[in-house]
């Protein structure tokens, strides 16, 4: 039976795993470039300052680093969709056999039907699994530099470190196994598993996330000196000038303005952040990654309860 | 009576609000070669997928080699050989692949058989379901089901899509096979003139019902063709188990299920072939069913 | 060896057209007593019949001392059965060709006289119990 579930996904494998040999051609020459840059350029020693202030050195060293890099950047920020592509692409073998037929080929055999589901979810799943921790180890490396400059608790950065991709990846896996499963036309299943991967992370990030981060709030005095320490590479939900009891002033973030233009004359008394530090990454991660993970289980479950129960 | 390879009683399959065959009570002898016939949607599908376990019951029980399809799966699948009408095949495997999830999937798998059967047919090892024949493909779909070595199996219109050529070869496989092994074997479909030399039981389905089940034998010696001058339907109501009636100007002809009765002697009696007697039944309509 | 062939229409059973067909090689001598009948696969991959029905000829046949069955090697004409004298098959013709002229001359026509053969050799069967 896992020589039939190898066989059976073998395409959908060589997909992935082609999908995966083009990440790496993209990432693995701009991810060398940038650590030389990185190491040549002494950036390691302009950590912890900031660009505003601080060592003007430093300042146009990290500038020209970001500028020269950015373009990658900006272009590894679409691999954010790479989960969900490798998640549907993996789950489409399940649904093609559903639509054609021929599952009923290998239950006439003598193997039970318990055991096909399972073998199949199995193999998707873990695929899945293996095809996650290959991406993640390829975005990890490369982001690096840029980790270390700016941190990666910011929304765009923070979905491509630590675990979160293996929840993304099974929650894709899991939403086109079940719509698959139910629909039994593996093409438009497999389309509408996407789009509905794509929803969830943009409904994630821009809503959900913040709503369970353990965030903090902080109120200071920008007089008294730098940024608070506690906010160096933390993820900055909110920001702005407040009274000194951290009700904010306005709306949005932070402008420190000079001129008759500015709301506020001069740099404010009070500002006022709500956060996620740095050092909650991981917790952060898990518990995205948990969620993720329970509703792609639950998925994956329900497609093999379906496809068992079905006739 | 563990004689039967295969027993319904009062089976039955619903799928909506459609009755796909309803109170289906009867027995295939173990060891025979039955022949099931009807019209399409006459059920005949729906009962061999309830008997191998594709689809459950609305209604009934059916058992195979005293064993529940669903229930004892894993005891009965070795045993059970099936080839579906459309032989679900996986056209981008090559012959080759499709033999290997034969042997992975079966433990009572024999090899040797079924590459034996591929090389006397002269089927290419390496090529493509897809590329075969309708024919290659049935008959490789039957390879599938006889390399495990099964006690029972069953076919479902097999050769409807085929040339007389690879509708005669393909029985003549099955043939060969019984011949060498005893089974039990059903075969369903719609034409009948195929069956007749290879069956030796015979069950007729019709709008989900049963019609008739009954050994071939049995089924030529009770029906006879009763020939007689025309008469009204008061004539027809008094003789014994009309299957069906036709009449012209001058003359009224029955098909009768006779089993032993004397008739009138203004009735000429005439054999009937096979063909015959399955045409009276299926022209009978469903509502007046056979008790 | 002896090639059967099957006449689907004719209204004889299967496995009696089997048996006609071997009793009428043993008459005419193209089987003779020791030679093989064909085995029941290649009967069943000659005519595409269900192997019992090549059984139930066989075992028609031995009953009726024509063949005899050998355990793991075969069925094969037995010594007793011998194709009809010449003589006895010759002493046929004259009394059927006189009686045709007899039921000519009765006015039966040659359909009228096929009937009447067929109904004797074959009578049409009121119904019995199977």
């Amino acid at each position: 039976m896992i020589w039939l579930g190898w066989r059976q996904q073998r395409t959908e494998t060589l997909i992935a795993a082609a999908l995966l040999a083009l990440v790496a051609a993209i990432l693995v020459p701009s991810g060398i470039e940038m650590a030389h840059a990185y190491s040549r350029d002494g950036l390691s020693h302009c950590l912890g300052f900031n660009k505003a202030g601080g060592n003007l050195a430093c300042g146009n060293v990290i500038g020209s680093f970001e500028q020269r890099f950015s373009k990658y950047s900006s272009l590894v920020d679409w691999f954010t969709l790479l989960p969900g592509l490798i998640g549907v692409v993996l789950a489409a073998p399940y649904a093609l056999e559903l639509e054609r037929g021929t599952n009923r080929l290998a239950w006439t055999q003598s193997i039970t039907r318990r055991r096909w589901v399972t073998t199949k979810l199995g193999l998707a799943a873990g695929s899945a699994l293996v095809a996650a921790t290959a991406l993640i180890l390829l975005l990890v490396w490369w982001r690096q530099p840029f980790v270390r400059l700016d941190g990666r608790m910011d929304n765009g950065v923070f979905d491509s470190q630590g675990v979160v991709i293996i929840g993304y990846t099974l929650f894709a896996l899991g939403l086109a196994l079940a719509i698959g499963a139910v629909w039994r036309r593996a093409i438009p299943a497999v389309m509408v598993a996407f789009v509905g991967y794509f929803v969830a992370r943009i409904f994630t990030d821009i809503w959900l996330r913040q709503r369970f981060a353990p965030t903090e709030s902080l109120t200071w005095r920008p007089a008294n000196g730098p940024d608070p320490a506690r906010l160096r590479h933390a993820w900055v939900i909110t920001e702005g000038p407040s009274d000194k009891f951290g009700h904010l002033l306005g709306a949005g973030k932070a402008s420190v303005c000079a001129g008759p233009g500015c709301p506020f004359p001069g740099p404010p008394n009070w500002m006022h952040a709500v956060f996620v530090p740095a050092s909650d990454f991981w917790s952060l991660q898990f518990t995205e990654l948990g969620l993720f993970a329970a509703i792609a289980l639950a998925l994956i479950a329900f497609a093999g309860w379906w496809t068992l129960h079905r006739e | 009576m563990s004689d039967a390879a295969i027993r319904a009683d009062g089976l039955g399959k619903q799928y909506g609000s459609n009755w796909a065959l309803r109170d289906a009570t009867l027995e295939v002898p173990a060891g025979s070669v039955t022949a099931l016939v009807g019209p399409n949607g006459a059920g005949k599908t729906t009962l061999l997928k309830l008997a191998v376990g594709l689809t459950r019951p609305s209604e009934g029980t059916v058992n195979v080699l005293g064993l529940e399809p669903r229930k004892d799966e894993a005891e009965l699948m070795p045993r059970l050989g099936f080839v579906a009408q459309e032989h679900p095949l996986h056209s981008g495997f090559s012959v080759k692949d499709t033999l290997t999830l034969g042997r992975r999937l079966n433990p009572s798998w024999n090899d040797e058989i079924a590459r034996k059967r591929i090389e006397h047919l002269d089927i290419p090892l390496d090529r493509k379901l897809g590329k075969l024949s309708g024919g290659q493909q049935a008959q490789v779909a039957l390879t599938l089901a006889l390399a495990k070595q099964p006690d029972v199996l069953l076919l479902d219109e097999p050769v409807a899509s085929l040339d007389p050529l690879a509708r005669r070869e393909f029985l003549n496989s099955v043939m060969e096979a019984v011949s060498e092994r005893e089974m039990t074997v059903v075969l369903s479909s719609h034409i009948v003139t195929d069956l007749e030399r290879v069956c030796d039981h015979l069950i007729v389905l019709s709008h989900a019902r049963t019609l008739l089940a009954a050994s071939i034998d049995h089924v030529l010696a009770s029906h006879r063709l009763l020939t007689g001058p025309r008469g009204g339907d008061d004539v027809v109501a008094r003789v014994h188990n009309v299957i069906r009636e036709s009449h012209t100007e001058r003359q009224t002809s029955l098909v009768v299920n006779a089993n032993g009765h004397v008739y009138d002697s203004r009735w000429e009696v005439h054999e009937l072939d096979l063909e015959e007697i399955v045409l009276a039944y299926l022209g009978y309509r469903a509502l007046e069913a056979v008790t | 060896m002896i090639e059967f062939h099957l006449e689907t229409r004719s209204g004889v059973p299967a496995y009696l057209q089997v048996v006609q067909q071997v009793r009428q090689a043993v008459r005419l001598g193209i089987l003779r007593p020791g030679d093989q009948l064909p085995t029941v696969k290649e009967v069943v991959a000659q005519l595409t019949l269900n192997p019992n029905t090549v059984l139930r000829a066989y075992r028609q046949l031995d009953l009726e001392g024509i063949v005899e069955g050998r355990r793991g090697v075969g069925t094969f004409v037995s010594e007793g059965a011998a194709p009809a004298p010449p003589d006895d098959r010759e002493d046929l013709r004259p009394s059927l060709q006189k009686w045709i002229t007899r039921a000519r001359s009765a006015g039966l026509d040659d359909d009228a006289i096929a009937t009447m053969f067929d109904d004797t050799l074959r009578p049409p069967a009121i119904a019995r119990v199977a």
